[in-house]
């Protein structure tokens, strides 16, 4: 039983990072009408920009943030440069786009920071404290908290401010949202910008468990889109209830189904499982469409 | 100064012309009644004043030129268009799409007294407020455009058809508060209506569309006693 309650503890500190990539996608799907597949990567490489800072001497507390920070103004920058001019493009060219963006960025990332694995450090300790007999470390405990507040301040700015209210409209309804002043474009230019920052946490949080290196978010994109698939692709709640089902799902069949190396095929039957029985997941509308 | 002057507008979508050399005014504060068969082109008059297709020629609200602005910034310089179809954003609540209308005004007083009166219009939105707006009737939802549409206190409104799929009763009842948002406001009001009978009511001076040109124009009063404008335009 203690064993069970450890084993469901690091599956929500798990599903915290899955949660973050999650939403990082749902954010950008609602934006283009698409998956980004190179949100890992965009990921990945604020990662190293968060690694590079604290190299540099600076404290996590301040690297995590900035990484952040620096990590939306190139999720901005990206939606201008590289998305925009194909804004209106058929799906097909806007996939290539995405798919062309992971593997420059992975490129990118090879030949700045090479491609030996690198410990990434945390600020937290992997000594454990016992809570009602289960043994759960400071460092699960530390994911959860972080992820947490991070999903809930985003939740506050889309749900509580007339920002996160625009952001929302343009998503949904761009030609109506124009019709009231919202500036449609640069709307989702700040949900590319949220979305890579909340993918950023994912891969700063994931790095300490995993070494970093620049196929380290490879494996956590596909239980990113097993949550989002799960969730319901357009539901940000969905993404993060089904980040929680997915993390303590894969966690628990590893620990008693299907040992380590099955893990990641448990994720993709989550996503055939969902498509096959209810392709709009959890939190979806009834219909499909692209926005 | 005219609030809204369209001189020789073309427009139209893609190779398709749609609008062949259309010119109209209206005063600060007017009433416009836009007229015409199905397909004559009054919705894409208001698209081309909104910034919604690609136009030539000249248009100017309030002495300034419309030309090459976005439809955020022409909406921005006082501009609301309930368009063709209400334009409502059906994945959110009552409440937000009100909130919308409001969201770039900063007479925040001023705001609270105009949900108040938007509320005595409709009170059923003051009921719905926490529902999604994809729950509303269709007469519902045109209630919400044009009360988002009073938040935004505009200098022009562009409605496009309110009476559509309306019953008569509130069909009355929507003129109504056309009439006295535009008396209260001094709100200059450019109504694309297919009953030419109320519209002719409700309005100063008309226009009246045939395939893409303005057909007749005149005070309302006067088109509304001409028995073969009647006729061969309006069809009552
Ligand atoms: N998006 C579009 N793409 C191509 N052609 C269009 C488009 N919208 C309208 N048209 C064409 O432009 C012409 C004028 O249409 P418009 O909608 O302006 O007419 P209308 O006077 O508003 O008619 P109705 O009373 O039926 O609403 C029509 O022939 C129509 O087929
Ligand atoms: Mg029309």
């Amino acid at each position: 039983m203690q064993e069970f309650l450890q084993q469901v503890v690091s599956g929500i500190a798990s599903g915290g990072i899955f949660a973050s990539l999650a939403l990082a996608l749902v954010l950008i799907y609602n934006a283009m009408g698409l998956v980004n597949f190179a949100q890992g990567e965009m990921a990945m490489f604020a990662t190293f920009v968060a690694y590079a800072l604290i190299e540099n001497g600076m404290s996590y507390w301040i690297a995590l943030p900035l990484a952040l920070v620096l990590a939306f103004a190139g999720g901005v920058l990206i939606q201008r440069v590289v998305i925009r001019p194909v804004e209106r493009a058929p799906v097909l060219t806007l996939v290539i786009v995405t798919l062309g963006l992971a593997t420059l960025i992975n490129g990118l990332a090879g030949f700045v920071f090479g491609y030996i694995p690198r410990s990434f450090p945390s600020p937290f300790s992997v000594q454990t404290v016992s809570v009602l007999g289960a043994l759960i470390s400071f460092r699960d405990l530390g994911v959860i908290a972080v992820s947490a507040l991070v999903l809930v301040l985003i939740y506050l700015l889309l749900q509580r401010t007339t920002l996160g209210l625009a952001m929302r409209a343009a998503a949904h309804n761009p030609d109506a949202s124009r019709l009231l002043g919202v500036r449609v474009s640069w709307m989702l230019a700040l949900g590319w910008g949220l979305a890579s920052a909340v993918g950023a946490l994912s891969g700063i949080m994931v790095a300490p468990i995993l070494l970093l290196e620049p196929n380290m978010m490879q494996t956590i994109i596909i239980y990113a889109f097993a949550a989002a698939v799960l969730g319901g692709i357009e539901s940000p709640l969905g993404a993060v209830v089904g980040g929680l089902i997915v993390g303590i799902t894969v966690n628990l069949a590893g620990a008693y189904l299907v040992g380590g190396d099955l893990q990641l095929a448990v994720a993709f039957l989550i996503i055939v499982a969902v498509l096959v029985i209810k392709p709009n997941g959890l939190f979806g509308r009834p219909s499909v469409r692209r926005v | 100064m005219e609030l809204l002057e369209l001189e020789e507008v073309h427009a139209g979508y893609g190779p398709t012309q749609v609008l062949h050399g259309v010119s109209m005014k209206m005063a600060e504060g007017e009433i416009i009644s836009l007229l015409g068969a199905n397909g004559a082109g009054k919705t894409t008059t208001l698209r081309a004043i909104c910034g919604g297709v690609r136009w030539d020629g000249a248009i100017k609200l309030s002495g300034r030129s419309l030309h090459r602005m976005s439809t955020e910034d022409i909406v921005r310089s006082g501009l609301a268009h309930v368009p063709e179809g209400r334009g409502i954003l059906t994945d959110l609540t009552v409440e937000e799409n009100l909130r919308l209308g409001e969201h770039l005004r900063r007479d925040r007083d001023q705001v609270r007294k105009d949900y108040v009166r938007v509320f005595e219009y409709f009170p059923v939105l003051r009921e719905r407020r926490r529902l999604s707006a994809s729950t509303l009737s269709g007469g519902e939802q045109q209630m919400l455009a044009l009360a988002r549409a009073l938040l935004m206190r505009p200098r022009l409104m562009l409605l496009d058809e309110p009476s559509l799929g309306l019953a008569p009763l509130v069909v009355r009842a929507i003129f109504e508060i056309i009439r006295d948002i535009n008396r209260a406001d001094g709100v200059g009001v450019l109504l694309v209506e297919q009953n030419a009978r109320l519209a002719l009511e409700l309005s100063t001076h008309s226009y009246v569309l045939e395939v893409g040109r303005v057909a007749v124009a005149g005070l309302s009063s006067e088109l509304k006693g001409n028995d073969s404008v009647r006729r061969s335009y309006l069809g009552y």
